[in-house]
């Protein structure tokens, strides 16, 4: 499965608003369109994710991801803050690239793994963070993927 | 929806992370990508979810239990009219519900809360 194929244009979200942690995580979630006390829900799970460990791998990307009983398929979403975040990093450093990952805690295909590492191998790739920052459009981010994640 | 419905779902999806740091793919890539420390994560997952089942009223804690032991997930998703826990069809819609939620109901052929998605 190519990462391209996971993501739609309207999951994809480049000018994010929130100065927090917290308040990147509501935005992000707020991409999936679910309804109030999903969106809850799925909120407390991702942030007991995090208090486990920063999801911020470093490079300016964060991969804030879980399962929940709140989807019923593997969700994805992106966002870009710009002017970049406190997520309290492994490097430290402001994120400004957040990649959301929402899986049922079965699934038939059983792609949320191999999905997650497929973005960490990504956002490792030594050009991605800056091909990232350039971006300007939803589509110029599923072509990046498109050819940096064949 | 239900309070404890809600609780039930916190519950599932602290158990599915608390399972995705046992083994396999779901370890490696938390202790490896992530740098998680995993046993120090999983215990605090543990606490956790002990806390949670306090919030659990008495009937619905025994039940909990009960269908724990027997079944492994407690509530399970309802989706297209199909019963996650035993894959049957379940009747879910009742005339002029808004939240189909808002009641705390099991499948009638396994046992498990189930959590009907729209």
């Amino acid at each position: 499965m190519k990462l391209r194929e996971l993501f739609t244009a309207n999951v994809v979200s480049l000018d994010l608003e929130s100065e927090t942690k917290d308040g990147l995580l509501k935005e992000l979630i707020s991409l999936l369109q679910l309804d109030e006390k999903s969106e809850a829900i799925l909120f407390k799970t991702l942030k007991r994710r995090e208090n486990l460990g920063s999801t911020g791998i470093g490079k300016g990307i964060a991969i804030p991801h879980c399962r929940s009983l709140v989807v019923n398929r593997l969700r994805l979403a992106y966002g870009r803050k710009p002017a970049g975040v406190d997520f309290k990093a492994i490097d430290g450093q402001p994120v400004y690239n957040f990649f959301l990952i929402v899986a049922p805690p079965l699934e038939v295909s059983n792609q949320y793994l191999p999905v997650l590492g497929k973005i960490a191998q990504f956002a490792k790739d030594p050009v991605v963070p800056e091909r990232l920052q350039e971006i300007e459009s939803a589509d110029a981010f599923l072509a990046l993927l498109e050819e940096k994640a064949p | 929806m239900h309070p404890q419905l809600m609780l039930l779902l916190e519950l599932q999806d602290l158990r599915a992370q608390h399972r995705e740091l046992e083994e396999g793919a779901g370890l490696d890539i938390e202790a490896g990508t992530f740098n998680i420390d995993v046993e120090r994560a999983a215990a605090q997952l543990q606490e956790k979810i002990a806390e949670l089942e306090e919030g659990l009223s008495p009937p619905m804690r025994s039940r909990y239990e009960r269908v724990m032991q027997s079944l492994g997930r407690v509530v399970v998703p309802v989706i297209n009219g199909v019963c996650y826990g035993c894959f049957v069809s379940i009747a879910t819609a009742r005339a002029g519900e808004q939240d189909p939620n808002q009641a705390l109901t099991s499948c009638e052929h396994c046992g498990r809360f189930i959590y009907i998605l729209p």
